[in-house]
């Protein structure tokens, strides 16, 4: 039975997409008088269905040799297009877990989304992104991953731009999908440029290939460069890291989902691509200079904000950073299990600052406060979450920085000492976000604040528990490093970075000897760092400012230089016309001189062509 | 005696016509023009007959039958001349711009 479920397990992006066409039926527009509500139940059937069936398929495909399945989906002359399945532990666990969290959230939409109309809509996209991350770690193919991840560019701008007659969405929505659509094209550069290379687009081919691969080293430096830009823009990593900032105007649910799994589409492309990135040290080099940057910087900023949603966004590119990294020192199991730490804790983040937001309106940080007496389930979950998303035994992210840093150890110490930084910055901020909410005097916006209804509290805890349990996980499923091999100095490290950051943190934040709010010295830097980096104001100036500015240019150039040139002609006729008919002067006589001219003329033509 | 003398003095007639008739502002003087030019035609045929043809004296011939269309021609000029005095009480060729542009 297993058996046949594990060969099924391409059926698994199926389930969502059934329910995404389902969802259509309760259109605001199309069912006018029940209301929306059976689209999200509809949905969460689905997704149900979808997780359950990766549970049962798991115990047959793990620690077995992985079925691989092969459709094809286009064949013209000299290219076979075929969409290859791999159905693996590993997939099959990323099902489970992308389903999982799409359960939860779903979930949770249905207490969140309980004062909207839009749940049609809003629970078919999430299902499209269900379906298209299932699909991703499925197909086991750079080109039909590519084409997975535009759609999921497409569903981001439809998800994000959910609110729409909210400016600020609008204007989110079109970022997150122009700057995901940059990363992407670039991606489609490398994949194409791949191809007459290795001659495949199958992942399992492209590995054996890059193993024996006599390639000019400049070429496959240009070509991992562009395959590192598709994840770059996913993972919303610096400098194509905006989006995410302007995405958390998209509805909390879906921001759960964005935060844990969707921003990792683009990690599980570049764990794919590691042999092909493996192939120039340049590339490698490219990644962890862009993820170091973007853990540093992501974190730094994280701290800065006084937004509950961006405090926890730019962590969200500070791990994705780590992630980078990870790939770029070939430590691919550690990116994963990052992915998959992180994603638990995220999620579980998101959740609970959703919940306080939900009853508190505000998510100005700087207005919350007090709530931990009132808000006891969501306060812990905030804190489990940010415990687990920072290295703190036994929580999972404990273990999967400590496979980051011990892998670092020996070969790479001086990005030991950033991920070290990193994770306290990181704990410094989770706990600045958790005392800034749950600690310190109760203010006008948080007098009164009941805990959540049960749709929003029982996944929020049901997440809990799972983040809970994950080492336990981990440890059944063999996935956790030996620690009798680890060096201990980098658990010790690790775990006093995250007390270092914890405690500085708790002092300024959670105790009250420091008054609020807290400035820096400096105030350009804090402003620096709360605007982050004035990245928009970079926008605007160099690729957005030159792209109008040459538009402007050419649309200047084809108003009056292309068209006025077609219109001259036009314009040069009428004028003759209308000058040369001042010829026809009504002078009897001016014709006769006219005909003696002309004849005189054709003479003279005449006898000098004759002689 | 030559016949380009002949030839000249015809060309310098038709010359002098010419320029009458396109200089003239009284219609009457246009159609004398017209007279002086079909003149200089008939010295061209009459010497080309003297000197090329004596025998045939073709270019004779034609120059009588230009005499002849030549009156019957000034009669219907002068006739239409007239009738456009009647409707517009002038022979001013200036003031007969009428069908310009």
């Amino acid at each position: 039975m297993t058996e046949l479920l594990a060969q099924s397990a391409w059926l698994i992006p199926c389930y969502p997409l059934m329910g995404m066409l389902l969802s259509i039926l309760w259109f605001p527009s199309i069912t006018r008088r029940t209301g929306p509500r059976p689209a999200g139940y509809v949905n969460l059937i689905m997704t149900f269905i979808a997780f359950a069936h990766g549970v049962l398929a798991f115990p047959a495909v793990w620690q077995h040799a992985p079925i691989t399945l092969e459709a094809t989906w286009l064949e013209v002359a000299g290219l076979k297009l075929s969409l290859p399945i791999e159905i693996s532990g590993l997939t099959i666990g990323a099902i489970v877990l992308v389903t999982g969290l799409n359960f939860l959230s779903q979930f949770y939409a249905v207490g969140y989304l309980e004062m909207d109309w839009g749940w049609a809509r809003f629970f078919s996209l999430l299902a499209l992104f269900e379906a298209g991350m299932c699909a991703l770690v499925l197909c086991d193919s750079l080109f039909f991953s590519y084409v997975i991840l535009e759609m999921l560019t497409l569903g981001t701008y439809l998800l994000v731009g959910f609110w729409f007659n909210q400016s600020l969405v609008v204007t989110g929505a079109r970022d997150a999908f122009l700057t995901k659509r940059i990363g992407d094209l670039f991606l489609l550069m490398g994949v194409l440029a791949l191809y007459p290379l290795a001659g495949t687009w199958n992942f399992s081919e492209l590995a054996q290939w890059a193993q024996t691969a006599q390639v000019d080293p400049k070429v496959i430096t240009l070509v991992g460069l562009a395959l590192l830009a598709g994840p770059m823009g996913k993972c919303a990593q610096f400098p194509l890291h905006l989006w995410l900032d302007e995405a958390m105007e998209g509805p909390i649910p879906s921001t759960i989902l964005r935060n844990s799994v969707v921003v990792a589409t683009g990690a599980w492309l570049l764990v794919k691509l590691e042999p092909v990135l493996a192939l120039s040290p340049t590339v490698m080099n490219a990644a962890i200079a862009i993820g170091a940057v973007s853990a540093i910087g992501g974190t730094l900023i994280s701290i800065a904000q006084i937004d509950a949603k961006r405090a926890l966004s730019y962590l969200v590119t500070a791990y994705m950073g780590l992630t980078f990294i990870a790939v770029g020192t070939g430590q691919t199991q550690a990116a994963l299990l990052l992915c998959l730490t992180h994603a638990m804790a995220m999620g579980l983040l998101v959740m609970g600052t959703g919940s306080i937001i939900l009853n508190n309106i505000t998510q100005d940080l700087t207005q919350l406060g007090g709530l931990w007496s009132r808000r006891p389930i969501s306060g812990l979950a905030v804190a489990i979450g940010g415990l687990g998303l920072v290295a703190l035994p036994p929580l999972g992210g404990f273990w999967a920085m400590l496979k980051l840093a011990d892998g670092l150890w020996t070969t790479r110490p001086v990005l030991v000492a950033i991920v070290l930084l990193v994770n306290a910055l990181a704990a410094f901020s989770v706990t600045r976000t958790f005392g800034a909410i749950f600690a310190g005097k109760r203010q006008q916006m948080s007098e009164r604040s009941p805990e959540n209804i049960w749709t929003i509290t029982v996944p929020m805890t049901l997440l809990l528990g799972f983040t809970l349990h994950l080492p336990i996980i981990l440890d059944a499923l063999d996935l956790l490093p030996n620690w009798a091999v680890l060096n201990k100095d980098v658990a010790l490290l690790l775990t006093w970075s995250s007390i270092f950051g914890i405690s500085i943190s708790g002092v300024l934040y959670i105790g009250q000897a420091v008054a609020r709010p807290i400035h820096l010295p400096w105030k350009p830097l804090q402003d620096l760092f709360a605007y982050d980096f004035y990245t928009p104001r970079l926008y605007r100036s160099s690729v957005v400012g030159s792209v109008d500015l040459v538009s402007r240019l050419t649309d200047w150039v084809d108003r009056y230089l292309v068209d006025g040139l077609v219109n001259f002609v036009g314009i040069a006729s009428i004028f003759g016309g209308e000058t040369l008919k001042y010829g026809n002067s009504g002078q009897m006589q001016f014709y006769a001189l006219t005909i003696t001219t002309g004849a005189i003329a054709l003479i003279a033509i005449l006898l000098t062509f004759l002689n | 005696m030559q016949l380009q003398y002949f030839l000249l003095l015809a060309a310098a007639l038709f010359c002098i016509g010419i320029y009458g008739l396109v200089t003239s502002r009284n219609a009457i003087r246009v159609l004398m023009s017209i007279e002086l030019l079909l003149n200089a035609v008939n010295i061209n045929l009459m010497s080309f007959s003297n000197y090329l043809d004596s025998e045939g004296i073709r270019g004779q011939v034609f120059t009588v039958f230009v005499i002849t269309i030549a009156a019957a021609e000034a009669a219907v000029g002068l006739a239409i001349v007239l009738s456009i005095y009647r409707n517009r009480g002038t022979v001013d060729m200036e003031q007969f711009n009428l069908l310009k542009w």
